[in-house]
């Protein structure tokens, strides 16, 4: 059995009875060594479809838990269960739970470092204290609104106004959290929050999948809070430095806000300076100052120093970045595709802008650049149809299946091009639904320029650098 | 990926029930076991496949039984009429399994893991109806289906089912209009089985609602049956246990009663 993987979270999904010898069945060693090779911050089982469990076919579970957490720093744990199952677990692993307990997948989301999951004003309740305090640190560092209630009263009060909160916490548990950094984006910049002695672990914790994708995607500006941060070692310096000329390609800028150098040698300071990276006091001095925001390369996505263009190794790989977009709309959409037109430019969108939704995923390794495709409405809702169940209008849910679309091509184009020795890993999709935003991020870049038509409609795709 | 016309074009080459069979189910009909014997002897592969079924340990008869009126004498009307329904999905489950990881001998298991324990479910439920009995031979009829529809799919369905947890049963609809269950109705309908088997059967999959209350319940205890089977560590690693959506809802209600009866005990 493989974990489904969406917004950074791998979730496997049991059905039926678990017990040890089930278990030992669904959870192969490759399939806990494809888990290791996830570009996840965490892993969960769902015991939704699950009517029956006993310790041993937890443990199962457990066992690969505790593998994900010693080698790749994840959150592990159980989510989607009832009271029952619940209880149940506390009953099991009383004194040793060492992973957490998600209630439902949305509130297993909050704790995930994910583009679009932040700022939510989220209720917690619990009646252990410290677990109380733990989600709320852990909410906060991600960008949330925690409001704790304090007593079971007081939740029970609060939660009857349930209109004022997007997510209600209760009957779930934080074990060790996962030592990756926690990551949250605002005005357009993407916030890594930092804390305690910074060494070489720092290194594993920062996910570096998802700073390229990030700024593969367009963003600019990194921001590290380290109002927590103690002091810092010569490994955390030079990998800050390494971050920081490596984003200069993409004229990146990384600021640290919030850092006190009490403990810190004042020559790693002058060291990190001479990176580019750059110090603040306060978080305010740089989100509230809109033109500081502008300068640092917040506000636009297009100043980059050096263009990066389209190559012959992309070009000539052309044959299976057009198959695996055609076979997988044609899967999706059970219509044939008709290759219309393909030319190296600038994109050129003939289709009336409003009436197009975008999707678009990275790719690096072997080699790198993104692939874009653009759907007039009509396409997006009917690719979409397989994943969503039902013919819809709420264009956030079609952006929705549009990420986990692409991701499919990505996953297609991964093993077509891993049948011609050429190794590529994607990035985390991204999503459109204003093509403005699609053409600041490819900036003024000439691709391959894709036409093809289903049906009677007509879809573009856009591969470039 | 899956069009109707593919759906409609496999149904059309399902073979009717042969000859033999069909004699042999109406003098189980009948009641006339001797007459089904004869009838059924008529059919070498068919006569072969009832003296190696039951032989088997799961079984449980002490010496060989070797006589075709002995087999039927022994399993009885409603035993006799589910081992046809089995042997007749026999004949339309492929000689070579690609999608899922089986073969002719743990399909067999399959079934006679399903037949006995649901006979083991109407005992406890008092009910004594021939039909009801041979209904459970067509649940099965399901995974035939999937494998005859997806068995070159399986790369297409793994990258779906990478990005999103959907079952083969919900991809079919999506993409067809039609569910598993619904083509494995369509069989039955060709083999002429009672409809009151493929009501069952239908229900079973806990996705559509049924008005006969009847109907409801042996729909749940069949569903909740299937997937207690499916998790079974050889089926897990056949392949099976997430090809349809557990209805877990759907079976709360009896649950307690099927772990008494299947002898669980509660999570510990």
């Amino acid at each position: 059995m493989r974990a489904v993987v969406k917004n950074g979270i791998g979730v496997f999904h049991p059905q039926g009875f678990l017990d040890g010898n089930s278990v030992a069945s669904l959870i192969s060693v490759d399939d806990i060594e494809a888990t290791l090779k996830l570009k996840v911050d965490m892993v969960l089982v769902s015991l939704k479809r699950v009517i029956f469990f006993n310790r041993n076919g937890l443990d199962q579970f457990v066992k690969m838990f505790m593998k994900l957490r010693q080698e790749k720093h994840m959150i592990i744990g159980f989510c989607d269960y009832d009271d029952r199952k619940y209880q149940a677990i506390k009953k099991f692993y009383a004194k040793e739970m060492n992973f957490s307990l998600f209630k439902t997948l949305t509130i297993a989301e909050l704790f995930s470092n994910h583009f679009n999951n932040h700022n939510k004003t989220v209720l917690v309740w619990s009646d252990d204290k410290s677990q109380r305090a733990a989600m709320a640190i852990e909410l906060h560092d991600r960008g949330h609104n925690p409001i704790v209630a304090q007593n079971l009263n007081d939740f029970q009060e609060k939660s009857e106004n349930k209109e004022l909160y997007d997510v209600v916490i209760e009957n779930s548990y934080l074990g060790s959290m996962g030592e990756q950094i926690a990551a949250r984006v605002t005005s357009n910049a993407v916030i890594y929050t930092v804390s305690e002695f910074l060494d070489t672990d720092i290194a594993t914790q920062f996910n570096i999948e998802y700073h390229n994708n990030s700024l593969n995607v367009g963003f600019r500006l990194f921001i590290f809070d380290a109002y927590k941060v103690v002091s810092m070692n010569v490994h955390a310096v030079n990998f800050f430095a390494k971050l920081a000329s490596s984003g200069a390609e993409y004229n990146a800028t990384i600021c640290f806000v919030g850092l006190s150098f009490d403990k810190i040698p004042e020559r790693f300071k002058e060291e990190m300076e001479d990176s580019g990276i750059l110090f603040y006091d306060a978080m305010d001095d740089v989100l509230g100052n809109k033109e500081l925001l502008h300068e640092l390369g917040a506000a636009s996505a297009v100043a980059k120093k050096n263009q990066r263009m389209i190559n012959k190794k992309i070009v000539s790989h052309l044959p299976q970045f057009i198959d695996a977009i055609v076979t997988t709309l044609e899967m999706m959409t059970n219509a044939k595709a008709i290759k219309e037109e393909v030319k190296i430019e600038k994109i050129i969108l003939t289709q009336k802008e409003n009436n197009l939704l975008a999707s678009s995923i990275g790719f690096y390794d072997d080699m790198d650049g993104i692939v874009i495709l653009v759907f007039p409405k009509n396409i997006a809702k009917k690719a979409c149809e397989l994943l969503i169940g039902e013919e819809v209008n709420d264009e956030e849910l079609i952006l929705d299946s549009l990420a986990e679309l692409v991701n499919i091509v990505g996953g297609k184009l991964k093993t077509l091009l891993s049948d011609i020795k050429v190794n590529i890993s994607i990035t985390l999709p991204r999503t459109y639904d204003n093509m403005d935003d699609v053409l600041e991020v490819i900036g003024e870049k000439k691709g391959v320029q894709v036409d093809l038509k289903f049906d009677n409609d007509h879809f573009t795709f856009f591969l470039t650098r | 990926m899956i069009t109707q016309e593919d759906i409609e074009k496999y149904i059309q080459k399902i073979p009717p029930a042969p000859k033999a069979v069909q004699q042999t189910l109406k003098e189980i009909k009948e009641g006339d076991l001797l007459k089904a014997a004869k009838a059924a002897k008529e059919d070498l592969a068919f006569s072969a496949y009832l003296k190696e079924l039951v032989n088997k340990p799961i079984y449980g008869f002490r010496t060989e039984v070797k006589d075709t009126g002995q087999i039927f004498g022994i399993l009885g009307l409603s035993q006799s009429q589910q081992v046809v329904y089995n042997y007749l999905l026999n004949t339309l489950s492929p000689k070579k399994w690609s999608f899922f990881a089986l073969n002719k001998r743990n399909f067999n298991d399959l079934q006679d893991h399903l037949s006995l324990s649901w006979s083991k479910i109407l005992k406890y439920l008092e009910i004594k109806d021939k039909e009801i009995e041979s209904s459970i031979t067509l649940l099965p009829a399901s995974i035939i289906v999937c494998e005859a529809l997806f068995n070159e799919k399986k790369e297409e369905v793994d990258l779906i089912r990478s990005a999103k947890n959907l079952d083969l049963n919900t991809i079919l609809k999506r993409l067809s209009g039609y569910t598993l269950f619904d083509i494995s109705v369509m069989i039955a309908q060709k083999w002429e089985m009672d409809p009151k088997i493929i009501a069952i059967v239908k229900a079973s999959s806990g996705i559509e609602r049924v008005e006969n209350k009847e109907i409801e319940k042996l729909a749940k205890w069949m569903h909740l049956l299937l997937f207690f089977i499916l998790s079974q560590p050889q089926y897990i690693e056949a392949g099976l246990n997430d090809f349809i959506e557990f209805q877990i809802d759907f079976v709360s209600d009896i649950y307690e009663d099927f772990m008494e009866i299947m002898e669980i005990g509660e999570n510990e």
